[in-house]
């Protein structure tokens, strides 16, 4: 009997909830984004993840943004800018009748103030937080000045052209000082920026409400709200897109692509961008240390194959560290590696190593960008064993997985989404003999005449000059080959009909100000 | 089962709070020896690709991860006594509102999970003893072994594809619509993540109900009691039941610390804001505090759990006595 009730009770409740939830349907001025995770921080110098940077950077603005859609720097929270001969001086006048969220004035006090936190380890606020990339952004900054209250002066110590480009990072982006000194370390749940959109509530794991600041410098956005809930399952974003229980979102299955294109509700919408996936080979190991081997090793892999059956035609072959998104730094003319097995024999047996050899080959279980890992990895190590290749792989979770790539290994698979667009993000990052570990060149590689182009990149003014520079180092580099170059993945984002105006950016960021609902 | 001593039931129990001490003193010191001891280092994690030397180095320093591990410990543990678990090393977060906060989420999907293994597991148990070796019994116990063989990762993304995308009854993940809000919107959210989870449960609660049943329905009180004319459905409530449930309840007990930690891969398939879904975000990042609270907080729960039980025994069972 008693368990009867219980029953009926029970019935009852799944109805009431079954009717309840069949009403609910996506508000008519709110977008619904599914993203991946929730943000971690929306504090904008202690952000390290995507997720966080596409909340944080509808709040927040920089001195200088980037172009709808493309790398292209254009007045943000600065109106313009004089930088002086010598390349230290950097001189920005500031908008005037900003106003922070909290109502509180933007000025060059509040620019100094922002940057100083970070940099200054003995000042007051220092301690609200960690930073992470202080030294990468501003170790080269002498100093900031306040010039009056819409002027403000940044002096380098040496000059470096990305820079600029760093000023619209959201490392670098202006918060209201007043907020920061209220909240302490709570600022990374309570952020107070300049931007088109403010936070309304966060509730943690649930979902993140942006509401519309209508008093915006730019100009009001069109939709009332964004709602960013995490979705952490592929095959539940899948669902929620395809049901309308969201707007906008990423990384489905790669198999469910084809069935969204022809869905009449849903627009996918791709684009190159600047990530790149590579395989690190340790210039300094016994035998890979010959450039013949490692080009060996580049002709041996199908990366048609890889990016035709693994990843869906969700990528575009790779021949060095910078995709087409680069534009005038791209160099086409690189080395290229079709896949040529016998070529990689030839190469092999003119190396002494006819016989093959052996290599520890390390794979991630799954990781940021890392695409499919081990998938790749094993269509890889078939490859390899074709031309005589033994990789003996070892995979393991991200976070070992990490350690153990600083370590130097002989071979590794890994992937980088810069979120800075200056060719210097991907080539010295990467590539710089200044960069041995606990930096990114893992592979240990080192070309004096690499090492010369990319230092004189960072600190030439002048696209024409920087573009020759990088191109030349683009044709070095795919020559010899430190990487085994695999794709520059696509962006992928599949999003309703009724959104209206969405523009993909190559750093994967998602802007809504322009965007409206149908 | 019962503890022997003076003092009753409430010197036992808190005979039983104190043992509780050095229990969690061992998890804090397995769960930081284990985190500090694998591979992986926060600072590398959040700093990615774009990592100088300085700012791994600062980055360590002011994380204080430069120091020895007793140290860190002996600092961390100081805290933890004054209430203090520190902040999250990326979120920048309090440790304590923050797990107790998610918590609330994994009670909820535990709670629902639990009631819908003893529905399904209870009811199926008794039926199957009941209905011995017939159709029924046969069938029930098919599905309960099928129940206990799933993983939760996999029955979640089959209930999803059914019912979140092709049928659209329920919601594909989340505990709350992102436009919606209130108790009937949380429970249409629950009824997937909480299937999932309680299905395992039911499936093993089924079969210990049935061997359990089955025994007591066998001794001669049950067949007193039918002889003296009482109708069937209240012999096994009043008589059967009462006397098979001191094991069932001591599975239970189990099952919360099965549901608990299920919750973590159930939480990450359907995104329930739970503690299970942060802690598997939380050690793929080598935070460090928050991963240590958290599993203090389960572990102190677990404990709980299994003094209620232990308390339980009695109620349904005089002849235990805590004395």
């Amino acid at each position: 009997m008693t368990t009867r009730r219980t029953w009926m009770i029970a019935a009852l409740i799944l109805a009431i909830a079954l009717v309840s939830g069949a009403g609910a349907a996506p508000p008519k001025d709110a977008i619904v984004i599914g993203l991946l995770a929730e943000p971690v921080t929306m504090d904008p110098p202690q952000i390290t993840d995507l997720n966080s940077a596409r909340v944080t950077k509808r709040i927040f603005e920089g001195l200088v943004a980037q172009e709808l859609g493309s790398y292209k720097l254009v007045p943000g929270l600065a109106r313009s800018w004089e930088i002086s001969k010598d390349g230290l001086i950097y001189t920005f006048n500031l908008r005037a009748n900003v106003t922070f969220h909290d109502g509180t004035p933007f000025n060059a006090e509040a620019v100094k103030f922002c940057f100083e936190r970070q940099l200054n380890e003995q000042g007051p606020y220092y301690k609200t937080g960690t930073y992470p990339y202080v030294k990468g952004f501003l170790g080269n900054v002498q100093g900031v000045e306040v010039v009056n209250p819409l002027t403000v002066q940044i002096k380098l110590k040496a000059p470096l052209t990305p820079f600029l480009q760093y000023l619209a990072h959201q490392s670098l982006f202006i918060y209201s000082p007043e907020a920061l000194k209220k909240h302490g370390k709570d600022i990374v749940k309570n952020p107070v920026g300049t931007g088109p959109f403010k936070l309304e509530t966060w509730e943690p794991g649930v979902k993140v409400v942006l509401a519309r600041n209508d008093q915006y410098w730019g100009g009001a956005p069109k939709v009332r709200q964004a709602i960013y809930v995490p979705i952490i399952e592929a095959q539940a974003r899948l669902a929620a897109i395809k049901t309308g229980e969201i707007d906008l979102t990423m990384d489905v299955p790669p198999d469910s692509l084809d069935s969204l294109r022809k869905d009449p509700n849903i627009t996918v919408a791709e684009s190159n961008s600047s990530a790149v996936w590579y395989i690190a080979l340790n210039t300094r190991h016994a035998v890979l240390k010959d450039k013949r081997v490692r080009q060996a090793m580049n002709y041996a892999i199908n990366k048609e194959a890889i990016i035709r059956d693994i990843l869906k035609g969700t990528a575009i072959v790779s021949s060095g560290p910078m995709s087409p998104v680069y534009g005038p730094f791209h160099e086409e003319k690189t080395t290229r590696y079709p896949y040529d097995p016998e070529k990689a024999k030839a190469l092999l047996k003119d190396a002494g190593y006819a016989g093959g050899f052996e290599v520890v080959f390390l794979v991630p279980e799954s990781g940021s960008g890392m695409q499919q890992p081990v998938e790749m990895g094993t269509v890889i190590q078939a490859q390899l064993q074709a031309v005589g290749i033994k990789a003996k792989i070892q995979t393991m979770e991200w976070g070992a997985y990490l350690k153990k790539y600083l370590d130097g290994p002989d071979m590794a698979e890994m992937s980088w989404n810069p979120s800075i667009g200056d060719p210097d993000h991907v080539t010295y990052m990467l590539l710089s003999s200044d960069r041995f570990p606990p930096a990114f060149n893992a592979g240990f590689y080192q070309n004096a005449r690499v090492d010369e182009l990319l230092r004189k990149g960072r600190a030439t003014v002048g696209d024409g000059e920087r573009a020759a520079i990088y191109k030349e180092a683009q044709r070095i580099i795919s020559d010899e080959a430190p990487w085994i170059f695999i794709d520059h993945g696509r962006q992928i984002i599949i999003h309703r009909k009724r959104m209206q105006g969405f523009k993909l950016h190559p750093n994967f960021d998602l802007v809504l100000t322009q965007v409206w609902l149908q | 089962m019962a503890a022997v001593g003076g003092g009753g039931l409430p010197a036992y129990a808190l005979r039983r709070l104190l043992l509780a001490v050095p229990v969690l003193f061992g998890v804090s010191v397995l769960v930081f020896a284990v985190l500090h001891l694998a591979p992986g280092d926060p600072a590398a994690i959040m700093l990615g690709a774009q990592a100088t030397k300085e700012d791994v180095v600062r980055l360590h320093r002011d994380l204080g991860l430069d120091q020895p591990l007793v140290v860190q410990y002996v600092r961390w543990m100081g805290h933890v006594l004054q209430g203090d678990l520190g902040r999250s090393i990326p979120l920048g977060r309090a440790v304590l509102p923050e797990v107790l906060l998610r918590f609330k989420a994994t009670l909820v999907l535990t709670a629902g999970a639990l009631l819908i293994a003893i529905l399904l597991g209870l009811s199926a148990g008794i039926v199957s003893a009941v209905k011995q070796y017939t159709w029924l019994d046969r069938i029930s116990m098919g599905v309960a072994v099928t129940g206990v063989s799933l993983p939760v990762f996999w029955t979640g993304i089959m209930l999803i594809i059914l019912f979140a995308l092709q049928l659209r009854w329920f919601p594909s993940s989340g505990m709350s619509s992102p436009y919606g809000s209130g108790v009937a919107d949380v429970l249409w959210h629950l009824v997937l993540p909480a299937v999932t989870l309680g299905t395992a449960s039911a499936a093993a609660l089924a079969r210990l109900t049935r061997s359990s049943v089955l025994e007591i329905i066998r001794q001669d009180y049950v067949r007193s009691a039918r002889a003296k004319g009482l109708a069937e459905r209240a012999v096994i409530a009043r008589h059967v039941l009462k006397n098979a449930i001191n094991p069932i309840i001591t599975v239970l007990g189990l099952q919360v610390g099965f549901l608990l930690g299920g919750a973590i891969l159930t939480e990450t398939v359907f995104s329930w804001p739970g503690l299970g879904s942060m802690m598997v975000r939380a050690i793929q990042a080598r935070d460090y505090p928050l991963v240590q609270g958290g599993v203090l907080l389960i572990a102190t729960t677990f404990v709980l759990v299994n003094l209620v039980v232990d308390l339980l025994y009695a109620v349904f069972d005089p002849r235990i006595r805590y004395d």
